[in-house]
């Protein structure tokens, strides 16, 4: 349950709210209102003798407790619903004012009293509570909350522009591991979580290799995956903040990793465009970002040329859909034309940084991984049945794109209406896709959807499961498949009795418990993961891959890698 | 927030023993607690109150200490686990004892009476510094009590030929051919 808190903001936060409740109980006291001081009720409960010791105690145990009180906000409350951060704050606040009320308050006033014990009932003990008392305690646990949520807001990324340290090598390299070149017929991997998209129209970047420390805890991030055996590793450089203007490349923000996996493993399957582009670059819309990211994938190639193995674009349709049409990053649109723009942008983006990287070296395995998704409706209602299939038909528009399939009549109608040629299509329709181009296919818990009667998007967990929507895509494409992305088991495989073809477990443990938990199951012969160093080093976050649909492609589709 | 939890993890996992680990800490932790109360006089008012002497009551909440830190593992799951977070989580779940504890169950507990003034405040505090104890302790405590899965995967038969020609699970049959 570890998500990522700013503690520096959170304790900043909750001073700053506490302060303000404080003074409003002063500020109250001198304008002769009825105000609870509770930083005099604490500092006049013992210590006589001291009181100017008694109250800066007191004080500072009230900062103290307005900072804990923001720290709990930050771990559990914030940003679990759509509210501005003051009224979050303000929601927040009705938990401590509500204890305040009913248990502290009280309690601070049989402190005061000179017995060892009192006998009470319960209207003696509520009857310190006026209804000045309670106002005046709610009043200041508004202002708390309010000025709590109002400074902590934005826990995690940077303001656009902003460069974090590049990485920097923390320890000597004492590394004996060498990285495994020969082996390519299974790869077990894992990966770096790499995005970096913008929200807040362009201005706040969320950088997760910032938010999980990874330039700092890069050394230990590796070695961990090469502890546990990881052959090959999902790698994105952060492209924001390498590629900063045409013909200009800050490879401080590559080189150490890179120069570290290129000697000690593992072999990193190199994400080029992960959610985001520089800043200079504009957003998904903009359709040169082709031109430009070719220019950066050649570079790329030029300076690593050792590297053999590439995602050019992640997820094209997650990116396009979650920037054009949910609104959520980058352009932050919310339109079916927006979408389609970008997801054109993102295919020929992918298509040239591919041919660029072919150039550089013709041996080159792409993997081009996508997630793999199914929506169905809730019932035969046409117009949720129609939501249903216009979702179903928009997830195969990147790959139809890129891997040179007929696009569907709306898709095709839909990209001509944001003015790409017939032409153009007809250019990606005929083009020759590279050979050793992989289908990755990602699954998650919420890779399954349900339209419900209003038409709304319900994550559906594992219904029909990995195998069956995979199977969609391979029947389409005819590639080679790896599942590069999950965070989820496969019980429904494993309840059917076929446990030899292992789970795609994020967690190695977690798999490890699965398989502990049903006896008479295969072992876990091809799971990968690493829940204890995502607890040690707070960044490595793990992704696995098997190949159990690879090896039936194989057999179909015998173009060897 | 149950799957907001699970969606981040939340699950200790397998070879993590929360249980033994809340117990443990819950009991080291329970000896700053006790110096508090022995500061304020708490612990000889508590007695009083219960009705019982200083060494039952000191035993009777040792063993509930034990208890409430299985429970707060429990609960907390793999956040209790954090190093950085969990001496706060440790602290609320201390707070929340207080307050279900010494605040309300006490009173009913012993016909209405309840401790007051410095004991009170001793009782208050002791609370607060068992739950920052628990919360600091249990991330150190836990991790030599993992199970390792070497070891694990040895207590049940497993691989393909668990799985494969048989029509029970290992276990059923074990407890077959023991009959």
């Amino acid at each position: 349950m570890i998500r990522v808190v700013s503690l520096r903001k959170a304790v900043s936060a909750g001073l700053c709210g506490a302060a303000v409740m404080e003074l409003f109980s002063v500020v109250s006291g001198w304008a002769g209102l009825p105000a609870v001081d509770l930083v005099r009720e604490l500092s006049s409960i013992d210590f006589p003798q001291a009181p100017l010791i008694a109250t800066l105690t007191a004080l500072v145990v009230h900062l103290a407790i307005g900072a804990c009180w923001a720290m709990f906000y930050a771990f559990f409350f914030w940003g679990r619903f759509r509210m501005r951060p003051p009224i979050q704050g303000l929601v927040f606040a009705a938990v401590p004012a509500i204890l305040a009320i009913l248990v502290v308050y009280p309690e601070l006033t049989l402190m005061h009293k000179s017995a060892d014990f009192v006998v009470l009932g319960v209207r003696d003990y509520f009857a310190p509570l006026s209804l000045s008392v309670i106002g005046s305690l709610i009043a200041a646990h508004v202002l708390y909350g309010l000025t709590m949520g109002a400074i902590y807001r934005r826990p995690v990324g940077y303001k656009v522009g902003d460069m974090p340290s590049p990485f920097v090598a923390r320890r000597k390299d004492e590394s004996k591991a060498t990285r495994d070149q020969g082996s390519a017929a299974f790869m077990f991997a894992t990966g770096i979580e790499c995005s970096y998209p913008t929200i807040e129209g362009g201005r706040w970047r969320r950088d997760e290799m910032d938010s999980t420390h990874h330039y700092e805890l890069w050394q230990h991030d590796l070695e961990l995956a090469r502890e546990l055996g990881i052959t090959h590793i999902r790698y994105g450089p952060p492209l924001h903040l390498i590629f900063e203007g045409p013909g200009k490349y800050h490879w401080d923000y590559c080189d150490p990793p890179m120069n570290e996996m290129r000697d000690h493993g593992p072999e990193p399957i190199v994400d080029l465009c992960h959610f985001g582009v520089p800043a200079w670059l504009g957003n998904f819309q903009n359709p040169n970002i082709g031109k430009a990211l070719a220019e950066y994938a050649d570079a790329f190639a030029e300076r690593y040329p050792w590297v053999r193995f590439y995602t050019p674009v992640n997820e094209m349709y997650v990116c396009a859909r979650m920037s054009a049409l949910d609104g959520l990053w980058n352009e932050q649109l919310h339109d079916e034309g927006a979408y389609a723009r970008a997801a054109w942008n993102l295919a020929n983006a992918s298509i040239l940084m591919s041919d660029a990287i072919l150039k550089r070296r013709q041996d080159v395995i792409f993997i081009n991984s996508e997630s793999s998704e199914f929506s169905q409706a809730c019932c035969p209602d046409p117009d949720i049945q129609k939501i249903a299939d216009e979702a179903n038909d928009r997830r195969f528009l990147p790959l139809d794109l890129i891997f040179a399939h007929p696009l569907g009549k709306r898709m095709h109608e839909l990209v001509r209406q944001q003015g790409i040629s017939q032409e153009d299509i007809d250019r990606l329709a005929h083009r020759a896709v590279p050979r050793r181009s992989i289908l990755g296919v990602d699954y998650y818990e919420w890779n399954e959807r349900l339209i419900d009667r209003r038409g709304k998007a319900l994550a559906l967990g594992e219904l029909f499961g990995w195998y069956v929507i995979a199977d969609q895509y391979w029947r389409r494409y005819h590639r080679p498949m790896m599942h590069t992305e999950t965070n989820k088991g496969t019980p429904m495989a494993r309840r059917a009795g076929s446990g030899a073809s292992g789970t795609t477990c994020s967690s190695l443990r977690k798999a490890a418990s699965r398989w502990l938990a049903s006896p008479g199951t295969a072992s876990p012969t091809r799971s990968t993961g690493a829940s204890q160093s995502a607890s040690r080093s707070g960044s490595f976050i793990p992704w696995a891959c098997s190949t159990s649909i690879e090896r039936r492609a194989r057999s179909a589709y015998p173009t060897s890698i | 927030m149950a799957s907001f939890l699970a969606a981040h993890g939340f699950d200790p996992g397998p070879s993590q023993r929360p249980l033994a680990s809340g117990a443990i800490s819950g009991i080291l932790a329970t000896l700053p607690a006790i110096a508090v109360l022995f500061a304020f006089g708490s612990l000889k008012v508590e007695a009083h109150v219960l009705g019982w002497s200083r060494i039952v009551t000191l035993c009777a909440g040792w063993a509930a200490m034990a208890a409430a830190g299985a429970v707060y593992a429990r609960i907390f799951g793999r956040a209790a686990n954090d190093v950085r977070g969990g001496w706060l989580f440790g602290l609320a779940f201390g707070f929340a004892l207080w307050a279900a504890g010494a605040v309300l169950l006490l009173p009913i507990v012993s016909g209405g009476r309840a401790p007051a003034g410095s004991a009170a405040l001793g009782v208050a505090l002791s609370m607060l510094v068992w739950g920052i104890a628990i919360g600091i302790l249990l991330p150190f405590v836990h991790r030599p009590l993992h199970e390792s899965l070497e070891k694990g995967s040895k207590r049940v038969e497993l691989g393909p030929s668990a799985a494969a020609g048989k029509k029970q699970p290992i276990r059923q049959q074990r407890q077959e051919e023991r009959k």
